[in-house]
């Protein structure tokens, strides 16, 4: 019983060195489950023990966060964001909804936008996170961090860490020229891609804010873009 | 000035409930809810989940220590079902354990046996069984009856307004710590501290000097965390009254969703009379609230129902009757516009029906029935009008005939795609109508070192007003932004608080704040002028240095401070503000219950795709009064804000209970809010020139929740749009216009 999908190496989270280390871990602490997506069965169950004391730290990883190793021991089930919430007291990167359907959790990981409540935290072993902790300094904000500012694009703040990390990774996938839903042109991948109206709607459509600070973080991006 | 809050907002610093450092040996809590809308509670079944890893205790309503009630109007709400359950996600059980999955997991083992009894979900069907939380409010001017014989024009109709989940971004939550002699800590996400103060006394059994509530700030309230965050802060409270130990429950989006009520839907009948002329003669209507279980705030929602149930009209003849009515729904509850907004959807539905069958323009029977200075409203008060200034400066600045003439000619060109354009006055009352509740304190320090920390009883949830109040301080001590730190709302410094809500937070604390920094200027003043021999009144502060008259002196702010200290004089002051002026009598149901009125009209305009269902908003254009605004960033943002939500509860927020009375809307994937892309594509806001003075903080007109009720055009504008494309059919007036709604109206009796 296989999963042909995840069998396929250039699959980043299961690529061939960190699969053998990722399958270590899950069978571990007997988490297999939550890698069945990931594992052929047998696999997957091969080395569960029966039994484990305290699986909350089952498991060290090391995350490249803000550009500062930080070594924790965790739960194979633990989410990202919660690994970065209550273990590492960054706190910053909000829980909304626990679902992906907010956007207020959202991190960026290697370059690109990822929502840290659907990603374990052990697939992030090794790669390059950034939360809003890490955009700018105290002295001095990232630029999309001024804009927002500036264009006063938040009300309560709850949502802000997230859009702001969206927004950061949209300025990258327009400077590949990733395409959109709203991208006219699909045929020409445009590298610097100069960003609509519509084209930022599209793409910070994932993040929700109540207060309804939209016009304005719009507004923030677009000028960050337009730089 | 600049958001107080924005460098930690963007930089993720701003501390919220759930981000506050947790104290070793913190324990979680996590509520075992009722699956049954309505039945006795026979037993439950605690065995399996006492086992559980970690568990520490869990709660039943037997083992409070207090009263189990935490109604805050009626005693009518019990922390924990006891021998009944009342809706779907009434807490019945607390578990408390070691670590938050821990106490998730145990609540899962828990079983409850429940026998069902009549579920009624329904505001019609509770009003006809008689399940009423009180008896009825009625509003009576003049004489309906006579006036009807007097009218040209009469139409009747019905029309529904569905509820609105809040969807603050920042759901639920407590934490809650021991102090010394028995007392509890509390950090609590709402927006009334005293609420919560109070709620826990009663269920802990503990005097309200033993309860601190402090609360940094909320990520979104929109009245969802008024009355309704006291349940989690008792959940908590009981927890470490009976552990000796901190407890924490920050809730989930779906738990959150399945326990908390939302904004009342309602059901009402209207008669509207018009003469000749257009005239409004004579309304009647009658309100259905659906309550929920229990009475929480649906009363006084209720009241602000009657009170805007004419809008910007005046009409001299009115009776509105208005039933809160018992069902097995989760307690509704505030939600911004507190009723007005669902008065005034009824009143707009009633001149558009009279509009369509009598072949009119919509927005020609609002021009010509908008309040005129001192007419009287239904309830007593004359009004101090704006409506028909904001309405023509709306009208000279956009041209509303322009607009729709542009809409036709697209339509006369377009098959598929049709526009609509529809005019929304509001005029909306500022002040809790319950009068007593129009007070706040603030308390100031100024410290030797020449900075400022100011404490009042408002919540900061994004409405900008600690920004405001800071404004204040810094004005009048003329000190920059650096100076001056608002500190969080906590029931040790500032007591007996009326919630941040009814968008008078900045109005009330604002002034309180004044005053307070009014009365220790004039001492500094008066030191001043002591040790620099001129009358005080000369004396002024600019920028941190004195001045007499115009010309700069030696003395520093700080300096002039050592001086006042040197001489004893107190650098804090308690200032407390009552509105002058306003009063209610609910024996006549008559008086003069707001401080003054927010005026506006916008006008809306869409595009409906009329193969799909589907539409957008183009633009929303308003004339708004501001009064004279102290704050245009924050008060912008309140205005664009307010329109989205509005839009999204006319459009596609969709709350949807099942006949069992469980929500079925219960997730961000069932439930959608506006997003980005919901946003109208151009919002243009005009305030107000006027001069008038008013009550608001340095003229300032509260804007919380007025702009909400232009979101109200926007259904109007899409029934508008539908009609160019379906002349056939009378739609009902039923909220939200959801694109499902808008699909089937498009062909409901076309005969292709």
């Amino acid at each position: 019983m296989k999963n042909e999908y995840f069998e396929d190496d250039s699959v980043e989270v299961c690529s061939s060195e960190s699969r053998r280390d990722f399958l270590k871990k899950v069978s571990a602490i007997g988490a297999g489950a939550v890698a069945l997506e990931f594992l052929e069965f047998d696999e997957a169950f091969a080395e569960v023990p029966e039994y484990v004391s305290n699986p909350a730290d089952a498991v060290p990883i090391t995350l490249n966060i803000n550009g500062a190793e930080k070594s924790v021991q965790i739960d194979t089930r633990s989410s990202l964001l919660d690994t970065l919430r209550e273990r590492l007291d960054l706190t910053g990167s909000k829980k909304g909804c626990d679902h992906g359907q907010c956007g207020a959790c959202t991190v960026i990981i290697d370059g690109k936008r990822q929502l840290s409540c659907l990603t374990l935290a052990i697939m992030c072993d090794g790669k390059k996170i950034t939360t809003i902790e890490g955009l700018g300094t105290e002295e001095k904000l990232h630029p999309m961090q001024k804009a927002f500012v500036d264009h006063d694009g938040f009300q309560c703040g709850y949502c802000t860490p997230g859009q702001i990390c969206s927004a950061v990774a949209l300025l990258n996938e327009a400077k590949n020229g990733d395409a959109s839903r709203v991208t006219e042109n699909l045929s020409v991948k445009a590298a610097n891609l100069k960003l609509s109206d519509d084209e930022i709607r599209e793409r910070m459509s994932g993040n929700i804010c109540r207060c309804g600070a939209y016009p304005n973080i719009v507004a923030a991006i677009k000028e960050v873009q337009g730089k | 000035m600049i958001n107080i809050d924005a460098k930690s907002h963007v930089r993720g610093e701003s501390v919220y409930l759930d981000d506050i450092p947790l104290l070793e040996g913190t324990l979680f809590a996590c509520v075992y809810d009722s699956q049954v809308a309505h039945g006795k509670l026979k037993s439950v079944d605690i065995s399996e989940a006492k086992q559980c890893a970690g568990v520490v205790k869990i709660i039943l309503a037997k083992d409070l220590k207090g009263e189990n009630q935490i109604g805050g109007i009626l005693p009518d709400e019990p922390l924990l079902a006891d021998e009944e359950v009342h809706f779907c996600g009434m807490p019945i059980a607390i578990v408390v354990a070691e670590t938050d999955e821990q106490a998730r997991h145990a609540v899962k083992k828990i079983k409850a046996e429940i026998e069902t009894l009549e579920i009624i979900t329904d505001e019609r069907i509770a009003f006809e069984k008689g399940s009423l939380i009180a008896p009825p409010k009625k509003f009576v001017m003049g004489d309906t009856e006579k006036a009807f014989k007097d009218c040209e024009h009469i139409f009747e109709g019905q029309t529904y307004s569905n509820g609105q989940e809040h969807l603050y971004i920042e759901t639920q939550g407590a934490y809650t710590i021991p102090s010394e002699q028995g007392g509890i800590k509390v950090y609590s996400s709402t927006q009334g501290p005293t609420a919560v103060q109070k709620a826990i006394s009663k269920v802990t059994g503990l005097p309200w000097h033993q309860i601190e509530v402090d609360v940094t700030r909320l990520g979104g309230g929109f009245g969802g965390k008024e009355d309704q965050a006291n349940a989690w802060a008792c959940i908590c409270a009981v927890a470490t009254q009976l552990t000796k130990k901190p407890v924490k429950y920050s809730l989930h989006r779906m738990e959150d969703m399945r326990m908390t009520g939302k904004r009342h839907p309602y059901s009402a009948d209207y008669k509207i009379g018009l003469d000749k002329d257009l005239k409004i003669i004579a309304y009647e209507a009658v309100f259905y609230q659906n309550a929920g279980a229990s009475c929480d705030l649906s009363l006084p929602v209720l009241e602000r129902t009657l009170f805007h149930c004419t809008n910007s009209y005046f009409i001299p003849n009115v009776m509105a009757t208005a039933y809160s009515c018992k069902t097995h729904l989760p307690p509704n509850t505030a939600f911004r516009g507190f009723g007005g907004p669902q008065g005034m959807f009824v009143i707009e539905s009633a001149i558009a029906h009279a509009a369509e069958k009598l072949g009119v323009d919509k927005a020609e029977i609002q021009q010509k029935n908008l309040l005129q200075n001192d007419d009287e409203f239904p309830y007593g008060q004359k009004v101090v009008s704006e409506a028909e200034q904001s309405w023509h400066q709306a009208d000279h600045k956009f041209d509303f005939n322009r607009l729709k003439s542009e809409a036709e000619e697209f339509n006369s060109s377009s098959k598929y795609f049709k526009k609509g354009v529809s005019l929304m006055p509001i005029c909306f009352g500022i002040s809790f109508t319950n009068t007593r509740m129009n007070q706040a304190r603030s308390l100031v320090h100024v410290y030797l070192d020449g900075s400022v920390a100011v404490s009042t009883g408002a919540v900061e949830m994004g409405q900008g007003v600690n920004t405001k109040i800071l404004q204040v301080a810094a004005d009048i001590f003329s000190l920059s932004q650096e100076r001056v730190k608002v500190h969080t709302t906590n029931t040790l410094r500032i007591a007996n608080t009326s919630p941040t809500a009814a968008s008078a937070g900045a109005d009330l604390n604002g002034h309180a704040t004044r005053i307070a920094c009014e009365k220790i200027l004039e001492r500094i003043k008066k030191v001043a002028s002591e040790v620099l021999e001129v009358n005080s009144e000369e004396i002024s502060l600019r920028d941190g240095m004195v001045f007499i008259g115009n010309s700069p002196t030696e003395m520093t702010w700080v300096k002039l401070l050592e001086k006042c200290y040197e001489k004893r004089i107190s650098l804090s002051e308690h200032g407390h503000y009552a509105p002058p002026g306003i009063n209610f009598d609910w024996s006549t149901a008559k008086g003069h219950p707001f401080a003054y009125h927010v005026f506006g009209t916008a006008i809306i305009g869409v595009t409906v795709d009329c193969l799909r269902g589907t539409y957008e908003i183009d633009y929303v254009k308003a004339c708004h009064d501001f009064g004279k605004t102290m704050n245009t960033a924050v008060d912008l943002g309140q205005i664009e804000g307010g329109i989205v939500q509005g839009i999204g509860w006319m459009t596609m927020e969709e709350v949807f209970y099942d006949g069992q009375g469980r929500l079925r809307s219960n997730a961000l994937s069932t439930y959608k809010i506006p997003d980005v892309y919901s946003v109208p594509k151009e919002i243009d806001i005009l305030p107000l020139e006027t001069s008038r003075e008013n009550l608001a903080i340095m003229n300032s007109k509260a804007v919380g929740e007025p702009p909400l009720m232009y979101g109200i055009g926007a259904y109007f504008a899409i029934r508008e749009a539908v009609k160019a494309f379906n002349q056939n059919n009378f739609l009902q007036f039923d909220a939200p216009f959801t694109a499902e709604k808008v699909l089937m109206n498009l062909y409901k009796n076309q005969s292709n």
